[in-house]
């Protein structure tokens, strides 16, 4: 039997559209307390658990904690409504492998849930090569079809973040939160451009674009193989 | 305190003021001794002399001759001039023998530079001439000298005793006008502090002046009552934003489901971006307040650790700098010493974020933005100006305040909360965030306090 994503949240019309959201794509059971989705994780029948802080007759944080108390690694997605300044830092804390506050837009939710489900390329490799690109991140170098391209830090650590998630959609709160990691909202139309000038080095007239904008959602790394 | 700034207080010039008038009025009291001293002596010096005189033109010649020289032998601390004249004005007998220019009428007369001879140095004597039955004229002649070393005495009395006495009045009132203004200055201080934001500050009592006292606990009160209200508004304002976040958290959902199903060409496509688009404002702007709410009052400094202020603004800089150069904007940064100061990075990179953001925003193409990193006098401060269109100096107060932006940027979206979410992150750094004009343009100085 395929693992689900067991899906923690009270607020029926939001666990509604999470179920229609990743719906076709991951199996899903909602779960309004939060014991499914623990007993679940514990018999390896959930593939990830997206978990409200604050659930009814339940404390989500104290949930995932007591998951881990247990020694199992089952991925956890927090989500909060809280809006306290140190939520994050709490869920993060609690063992939650990422966090998202709400409201949030579907697109950043699915990005999340795709980016953990897929198990992104944690390995501590040191080269990754994705077609005609190719990075060493020992050397912190990088190459394009044989042509060295001069990188600085962050563009090199935003290159590697993107290498890391091939096909993936990655949202600019992502890039934000996980490559400059910056926990307040910062203005995401520095994202964009970042992400422009990065381009501009990795592309050469007529060459594929390898960093490709989805309009309104992010940004997609697709290897020109 | 500066020298000009104590010269101009209050207490102090009544005191300088209560000084003179002590001065003054000691001044009139050891005049009056003087006078009335002096001139009693004087008077009755007169009367005794003009007295003498009639009795010695009273005397026949053999009986005056001996007992004016027994007088001026003997007596001469009374009696220290003598003369007499025959009819025709020779001098008969006598110690002088310039004839002074008085009528003979027996009536004592004061010549301040009376002198017996032409070469003789000038006194102050009292002189009295009687003319005789025979038409001689007999002058008598008393120097004053007592009276001059009487004044002399009285004199240096009166200034030994008034100036240490104006000093001493001068000092007291320089004592009194420092802990008044001293008082008055924590007083001013406490005000300061509530003006600047921090509601929980209360005047000092007891503020050392009874009748200030009253006002003093009146004001705490009033600024108690006025806490209170603000915390009432401030949770009113959260417990709104808390209950519309879920109804916009589950409309956004729904819509977006509905979006994703709705087939490619459907009329209501457009509609339901556009609502979405909407929503995504209003969750921008109940985050924003929440996420104020939070930091002004969960206050966590658990979460403080040594920061270096210049290497944040350096981050920030190279976070930006991409933006200001597709926007044509020039961002400079000088922070050349590291800035070690106790904070929270995340929350100072945020209003780092929120300057220089906003200075962006309102710099135009070929502008320039500049940030600022030192240190003068042990306080930090870091300063980000711009050449943009500024503040106008009536709105410079209020853009700290919740949702207010300058009415001139009404064309540039954001919440409006940047700033505030600024000025509270630095309130809880012990900093001031304070605006001015550059000239033009903006000048945000986020500055230690002392």
């Amino acid at each position: 039997m395929e693992r689900a994503v067991y899906v923690c949240e009270d607020e029926a019309e939001l666990a509604q559209a999470i179920v229609g959201e990743l719906a076709g794509r991951y199996p899903v059971v909602v779960s309004e307390t939060g014991a499914e989705a623990v007993a679940a994780a514990r018999a390896g029948r959930a593939l990830l658990i997206v978990m409200d802080r604050k659930l009814k007759g339940a404390d989500g944080l104290a949930l995932v904690q007591l998951l881990r108390a247990a020694g199992d690694r089952t991925p956890v997605l927090m989500m909060s409504a809280m809006g306290a300044v140190d939520d994050r830092v709490a869920g993060l804390r609690a063992g939650g492998d990422d966090y998202l506050a709400k409201p949030f837009a579907m697109a950043e939710f699915s990005a999340r849930i795709d980016a953990m489900a897929r198990r992104v390329v944690d390995a501590p490799a040191t080269q990754f090569v994705l077609g005609s690109l190719s990075i060493d991140l020992v050397a912190r170098k990088a190459q394009r079809a044989g042509r060295a391209i001069d990188l600085q830090q962050r563009e090199f650590q935003l290159l590697e973040y993107f290498m890391r998630r091939p096909g993936l959609l990655v949202t600019r709160q992502m890039l934000l939160e996980q490559v400059w990691r910056y926990r307040f909202p910062a203005n995401s139309n520095v994202v964009d451009v970042h992400i422009r000038n990065l381009r501009l080095k990795l592309e050469k007239p007529g060459e594929k674009r390898l960093i490709v904008t989805l309009r309104g959602e992010g940004f997609r790394f697709d290897a020109d193989s | 305190m500066r020298i000009a700034d104590f010269t101009r207080s209050t207490p102090l010039r009544l005191a300088a003021a209560f000084a003179l008038a002590i001065f003054v009025l000691t001044g009139a009291v050891f005049a009056t001794v003087y006078v009335a001293v002096t001139d009693a002596w004087v008077e009755q010096l007169t009367r005794v002399f003009a007295d003498e005189a009639e009795k010695a033109a009273a005397a026949d010649d053999q009986r005056l001759r001996r007992s004016l020289e027994l007088r001026l032998t003997r007596d001469f601390r009374r009696l220290n001039y003598v003369a007499l004249y025959d009819s025709s004005g020779a001098l008969v007998f006598g110690n002088f023998d310039v004839r002074p220019e008085i009528p003979a009428d027996g009536a004592a007369r004061y010549i301040a530079d009376f002198r017996i001879g032409p070469n003789a140095p000038a006194e102050p004597t009292l002189v009295v001439a009687r003319q005789r039955p025979d038409g001689s004229v007999i002058v008598l002649g008393r120097g004053l000298d007592e009276v001059a070393t009487l004044r002399r005495i009285l004199a240096r009395a009166l200034s030994f005793a008034i100036l240490p006495l104006a000093a001493a009045a001068l000092a007291l009132g320089f004592v009194f006008a420092r802990r008044t203004r001293r008082r008055i200055g924590a007083i001013n201080s406490a005000i300061a502090a509530v003006r600047g934001g921090d509601l929980g500050a209360r005047l000092p009592t007891p503020s050392g002046i009874d009748e200030l006292d009253g006002v003093v606990g009146s004001v705490n009160l009033m600024l108690d009552e006025i806490e209170r209200l603000l915390g009432q508004l401030a949770s009113v304002g959260d417990n709104i934003a808390h209950d519309l976040r879920a109804p916009i958290v589950n409309v956004r959902a729904g819509l977006e489901q509905a979006l994703a199903r709705a087939p490619r060409d459907a009329a209501l496509r457009q509609p339901v971006q556009n609502a979405l688009r909407q929503l995504d404002r209003a969750m921008t702007a109940i985050s924003a307040l929440l996420r104020l709410s939070a930091i002004e009052y969960e206050h966590r400094h658990s979460a403080f650790r040594d920061i270096d202020l210049a290497a944040l603004c350096a981050e920030l800089h190279e976070f930006f700098a991409p933006l200001a150069q597709a926007k044509g904007v020039a961002l400079t940064l000088a922070a050349p010493a590291p800035l070690i100061r106790r904070g929270d990075a995340d929350l100072m990179r945020e209003a780092l974020s929120n300057l220089i953001d906003n200075a962006l925003k309102f710099t135009p193409r070929g502008g320039r933005v500049a940030v600022e990193a030192g240190e003068a006098a042990g306080l930090a401060h870091i300063v980000v100006s711009d050449n943009g269109r500024g503040v106008p100096a009536a709105e410079a107060h209020d853009i700290f305040r919740r949702f207010i932006r300058a009415k001139t940027s009404e064309a540039i979206p954001g919440a409006g909360l940047g700033l505030n979410i600024a000025e509270s992150i630095a309130r809880m750094h012990g900093m001031a965030l304070a605006v001015s004009d550059n000239a033009p343009g903006a000048r945000f100085v986020l500055a230690e306090r002392r």
